[in-house]
């Protein structure tokens, strides 16, 4: 994250994920493309920023969506919608508290100690000595007799759950998140 | 199509799996950021597993008191590592050296008698001489450097180290042969120290005293709260004695805060991210976490001479976090009225914020 822009991406734009995932959800019925929705919703932002810093970072990502999921409408690509192109009426996230209502750093330990307990037993035991007890993976792989290689594989596999949640809990959209559940909506954790 | 995002997902977390293991070789770097230019889908799957990663660092919090090679349960967090702690005193003061006053008292030992004579006037020379490298050394002429509101200052010192001076701040710096003294007389001054073991780099704010050999660290003052941010390395913090008492020592760990003033000293620990952030002034940005608008808006105020007042109790309860430029106070209230239940108005050259109800 050695760019400015990249810094601010993470700054301005991740930190809105838990919403913007709520969002996408809400309009888009077929589960199984939100990750594809939402890597496209960021490409389309990144791309966009590096050639004009949007000055409202959170109202640009959602209207990116937005527009994303009308064009895909439009393209025909996808038949079920639930609440058919009316994004506009779901435009509630979007003057939510702006200046990046953000957690205090207790409130992120608690999400990350709450994340790591969610990592399978390996995982955790791995990303605990690596991150906790700050051991280079090569001494990991010593302590508990297994490859390198198998260490390595381990961090991969903790950094994407551990990002998942993470991210996944670090916007503020409470209200939005409870209304989303009561619509029955599953969450993919 | 749909296994598209999680496939690049699982390549960029084996690219920086790869780099955490160590032994990235200039080769793997290019590699890597050929990868990261091919597609922009790349770079921000990347940046979001980093960010995340990055994050995670804050997990060494959860260390604190478990021994080392153990793994706790699940779910054993208490709220201890999430809050703030007093100090541990004294064991950090057995942890200082205590060579200094022995070496005192050596020197102290009576002279054997038939060196009576000698030694009287070799007392007389090494007084004179003493006397003469004090006034060559010791007492050297203090350079002082003060800003104005809203500029910063970076200064070189002749030792290597560098300041930066925060807006509306003060600094007399003193580097003599056995000690680096910086007088913080007002305000708030990063510090980046060079190296020296054998002269240490003392930063004096009101009674209260921050030893470092090399490292970094900021020191503010606010009338008698002195504010100690640690970024890199370790710090001691002492005070001075209080009715003739010694007060006992503080070692301030890299990501460690502490916060000193009438009641003792409060240390928080943290990452040298988070120390990272509270330092983020000197890129002219004040980053504020569940923060009350009165403490945000009297942080701004220290940077701009046309001043934001609270305009009721109820505004200045609120909260804000975010990352602002201290520069332009005008733009801030600007943000806070569209994102908080306030409004403001200027009335002569200041804003002043109500809350709106």
């Amino acid at each position: 994250m050695d760019n400015p822009l990249d810094a601010w991406f993470v700054r301005e734009i991740l930190v809105h994920e838990a919403a913007l995932v709520q969002y996408l959800r809400r309009c888009w019925s077929q589960v199984d493309e939100l990750s594809d929705l939402r890597q496209e919703v960021y490409v389309r932002v990144y791309e966009a920023a590096a050639k004009n810093l949007p000055q409202q970072p959170k109202s640009f990502l959602f209207a990116t969506a937005r527009h994303l999921m009308t064009d895909k409408l439009r393209r025909g690509r996808v038949v079920s919608i639930e609440p058919a192109g009316d994004f506009e009426a779901l435009n509630v996230l979007v003057d939510e508290v702006s200046p990046e209502q953000r957690l205090g750093a207790r409130q992120i330990l608690k999400h990350l100690a709450a994340a790591l307990d969610r990592l399978p037993e390996r995982c955790r035991q791995i990303v605990w000595l690596r991150r906790v007890e700050e051991l280079p993976q090569k001494v990991v792989a010593a302590r508990l007799g297994i490859s390198e290689k198998a260490v390595e594989k381990q961090i991969a596999k903790g950094m994407r759950l551990l990002a998942e949640h993470y991210h996944g809990h670090s916007a503020t959209a409470k209200p939005v998140a409870r209304g989303a559940r009561r619509r029955g909506l599953g969450r993919v954790e | 199509m749909s296994a598209d995002s999680r496939q690049i997902e699982q390549e960029a977390a084996a690219w920086l799996a790869r780099r955490d293991a160590g032994d990235f070789s200039p080769e793997d770097t290019a590699a890597l950021d050929a990868w990261l230019t091919q597609r922009t889908a790349h770079r921000v799957a990347l940046l979001r597993l980093e960010a995340a990663w990055n994050e995670s660092g804050r997990l060494k919090a959860l260390g604190a008191g478990v021994p080392a090679g153990e793994l706790p349960q699940r779910g054993r967090w208490s709220s201890a590592p999430f809050g703030w702690q007093p100090t541990t005193t004294p064991s950090d003061e057995a942890e200082l050296p205590t060579s200094a006053p022995r070496l005192r008292r050596a020197s102290l030992r009576p002279a054997p008698r038939r060196f009576g004579t000698f030694a009287a006037a070799a007392l007389v020379l090494i007084a004179v001489a003493s006397y003469w490298g004090w006034r060559r050394f010791e007492h050297v002429e203090p350079l002082a450097y003060r800003t104005s509101i809203g500029t910063l200052q970076e200064i070189a010192l002749a030792d290597g180290s560098a300041a930066t001076l925060s807006s509306d701040s003060a600094i007399d710096v003193a580097l003599s042969r056995n000690e680096r003294h910086i007088d913080l007389r007002k305000g708030e001054a990063y510090f980046d120290v060079a190296k020296d073991a054998a002269r240490p780099f003392a930063v004096q704010a009101g009674n209260r005293r921050i030893v470092a050999v090399g490292t970094r660290f900021s020191v503010r003052r606010d009338g008698d709260e002195v504010r100690v941010v640690v970024s890199e390395g370790t710090v001691r913090l002492e005070s001075s004695p209080d009715g003739g008492r010694n007060q006992p020592v503080t070692l301030l760990p890299a990501g460690s805060s502490a916060l000193a003033n009438a009641s003792g000293v409060l240390v928080r620990a943290g990452s040298a991210a988070d120390a990272e952030r509270a330092l983020d002034w000197r890129r002219g940005h004040l980053v504020f976490l569940d923060t009350p608008l009165a403490v945000a808006v009297a942080e701004f105020n220290r940077y701009n001479t046309h001043p934001l007042v609270i305009g009721d109790a109820a505004a200045a309860q609120l909260r804000i976090g975010g990352s602002f430029r201290w520069s332009n106070a005008e733009v801030f209230a600007h943000l806070i009225e569209q994102a908080l239940p306030v409004r403001a108005e200027r009335e002569g050259d200041r804003i002043v914020l109500y809350s709106r109800q």
